[in-house]
């Protein structure tokens, strides 16, 4: 078992009368980069300003590298890097300026030559001078991400990196993450709406929603136990939607144009269902099995 | 080392926002256009004010030089500096709240209370900044423009002469109680910026605690004669203390007592307020 590098356990935060997160529990291993996904409103953003310590939790525990962060605060967060909701630098300071003032009080103070590194590495090279707040939505996301790694982290917690990034800047960030876990081994925790990315990035998540945490596992193992939609392109398609009948009379379809249907069906009857379409002399022409987090989050979500 | 790496942070920060710069541009401006009018008409406001002693006293040489010119700005405008210094400590916690940049900070190896106390220090260095320009420009400009001299002081017990010798050490002093007093304008304005998101309230409401308590303490109200001793506005005025013969020590000690307190009470509920705080900007 892979160390366990962030323990939560039955968080809870009420703020007045709303209860914002009620018996939040999850873990993150080492290595890992972890989805953590929920609707607007059901607690990412509090639960991630606990795991910082910028909000203190009615009850339950977090221990990070193995340790609570109500009593080693400081240890703990030396070896963190977050981006929590947006980044918010100082307007009137430079790229250059902003990284160095955050670099000082981050345990790990970067020389002049790191910080100009880092700012190449996000894409801001030749942009150090410029004020902060002349940047775009995607330098400023840039300039967060600079932050967040400038001081080596070993666990970096990204809320929403790339709201607001065009493609390019999104697949950049996609590449940096699974970048930062296969060459460093870092272990990622990232909060997004963006359930593709998520989709495509973790190998672990947790679903909350209200201030719940709904499910938590392999994204693989999870999605596994769901249903597949089976997308056939065949013809002659009449036939073919008789030999499925003949295959699976309950078996009911949906037309998507006038070449293609796609139907729900088990993972394991896949070859099966192959097999007995050529045996029946439907010509495939496409077979695609689709099965989305988009799917599996709003069939939990609804629950 | 954090807190001193912070307050390095905490000083570049109000070193390179304009703000900061509004206070000394006002005093210098507000210092040039009173030295100005004393240099164009200073002899006959004089003239003014020693005309009720000119039956029993003569006075001769240089009356009208830059020890009195300095202690007539200092007079006039060290009522008004504590707008010019919450200006800028006013915004140290809130205008981050506002920024959005007190989450990051707070998401860093430095422990809250080190967080503010840089801050606290970093408002006491500006205020220094801003008591030690108003001294360059009210004594130093003041000396090169009008000239030295026995200085006169006319307050409420009648006129003091001070020999030139004897002035140098008291300016000293004032301004030393004057940054204390004008410390506590910094910290009462930190300590109401820990508890809100909004950059312009805390100052507002600096300066709307300090009009409230200079109103009750120049009030002539029974109700209010308890309370007075122990405002702090009652104490902003204790430099004048430092141009009295003989010099009362007991007045000024007790004034430094007051001030220290506040500042200790305000600096406390500060920590405590920040420390607990929840941070959702």
């Amino acid at each position: 078992m892979p160390e366990k590098i962030i323990s939560v356990r039955h968080l809870s935060k009420k703020f007045g009368s709303f209860q914002a997160i009620h018996d939040v529990s999850f873990s993150v291993y080492k290595g890992d980069v972890f989805g953590f996904l929920g609707p607007n409103g059901a607690g990412k953003s509090t639960s991630i300003r606990c795991l910082n310590s910028l909000i203190k939790p009615d009850s339950g525990t977090i221990e990070i590298f193995g340790e609570s962060i109500t009593t080693h605060r400081e240890s703990i967060l030396g070896r963190v890097g977050s981006i929590i909701e947006k980044p918010d630098f100082y307007k009137y300071l430079s790229a250059y300026r902003n990284l160095e003032i955050f670099s000082r009080i981050s345990g790990k103070p970067s020389s002049k030559q790191e910080i100009y590194k880092m700012l190449d590495f996000v894409g801001l090279g030749g942009r150090e001078r410029d004020k902060f707040a002349g940047f775009s939505h995607g330098m400023k996301q840039r300039l967060g991400i600079a932050q967040t790694l400038l001081h080596n982290p070993d666990l970096i917690i990204l809320d929403e990196p790339t709201t607001g990034l065009d493609p390019q800047g999104i697949i950049d960030i996609r590449n940096l993450i699974l970048r930062l876990k296969n060459e460093q081994n870092k272990t990622v925790l990232l909060s997004s709406h963006n359930l593709a990315e998520i989709e495509l990035i973790c190998n672990r998540m947790v679903i909350i929603n209200k201030g719940r945490s709904m499910v938590e596992g392999k994204v693989s193992e999870l999605m596994n136990g769901e249903n597949l939609i089976l997308r056939l392109e065949a013809s002659p398609l009449s036939q073919a939607k008789k030999v499925l009948l003949t295959w699976k009379p309950e078996l009911q379809w949906e037309n998507v144009g006038d070449t293609a249907l796609q139907f729900p069906i088990e993972k394991s009857e896949i070859p099966l269902l192959t097999k007995f379409l050529v045996d029946q002399k439907i010509e495939i022409y496409s077979l695609e099995a689709k099965r989305t987090l988009e799917d599996y989050f709003i069939k939990i979500i609804n629950q | 080392m954090i807190l001193f790496n912070s307050l390095y942070n905490e000083i570049i920060k109000i070193a390179l926002k304009p703000r900061s710069y509004l206070g000394l541009a006002a005093i210098t401006v507000l210092v040039g256009v009173i030295q100005f009018a004393l240099k164009a008409d200073g002899m006959s406001i004089i003239s003014f004010v020693t005309s009720s002693f000119e039956q029993t006293l003569s006075f001769e040489g240089n009356v009208l030089n830059g020890n009195l010119v300095a202690f007539i700005i200092l007079q006039m405008l060290l009522v008004q500096i504590p707008l010019l210094v919450a200006l800028v400590t006013g915004d140290l916690v809130s205008g981050e709240a506002a920024m959005g940049t007190i989450r990051m900070l707070a998401t860093k190896p430095i422990s809250r209370i080190q967080l503010l106390l840089s801050k606290f220090i970093a408002g006491g260095i500006y205020t220094l900044v801003v008591i030690l320009w108003m001294g360059v420009m009210s004594v130093v400009v003041g000396k090169l423009l009008f000239g030295t001299g026995d200085m006169m002081v006319l307050n409420s017990d009648g006129l003091v002469i001070l020999q030139e010798a004897d002035v140098n050490w008291r300016y000293l002093g004032g301004f030393a109680v004057a940054f204390l007093a004008l410390f506590t304008v910094s910290s009462l304005s930190i300590c109401l910026s820990c508890f809100t998101d909004n950059s312009i309230g805390p100052i507002v409401a600096t300066m709307s605690i300090i009009l409230l308590f200079t109103i009750i303490g120049t009030l002539d109200v029974r109700v209010f004669d308890p309370i007075k001793p122990y405002l702090f506005t009652t104490h902003m005025a204790a430099w004048r203390s430092f141009f009295e013969d003989p010099l009362p020590l007991s007045a000024i000690s007790r004034s430094i007592a007051v001030l220290v307190v506040h500042n200790v009470v305000l600096i406390s509920v500060s920590l405590y307020t920040f420390h607990h705080k929840d941070i959702q900007s």
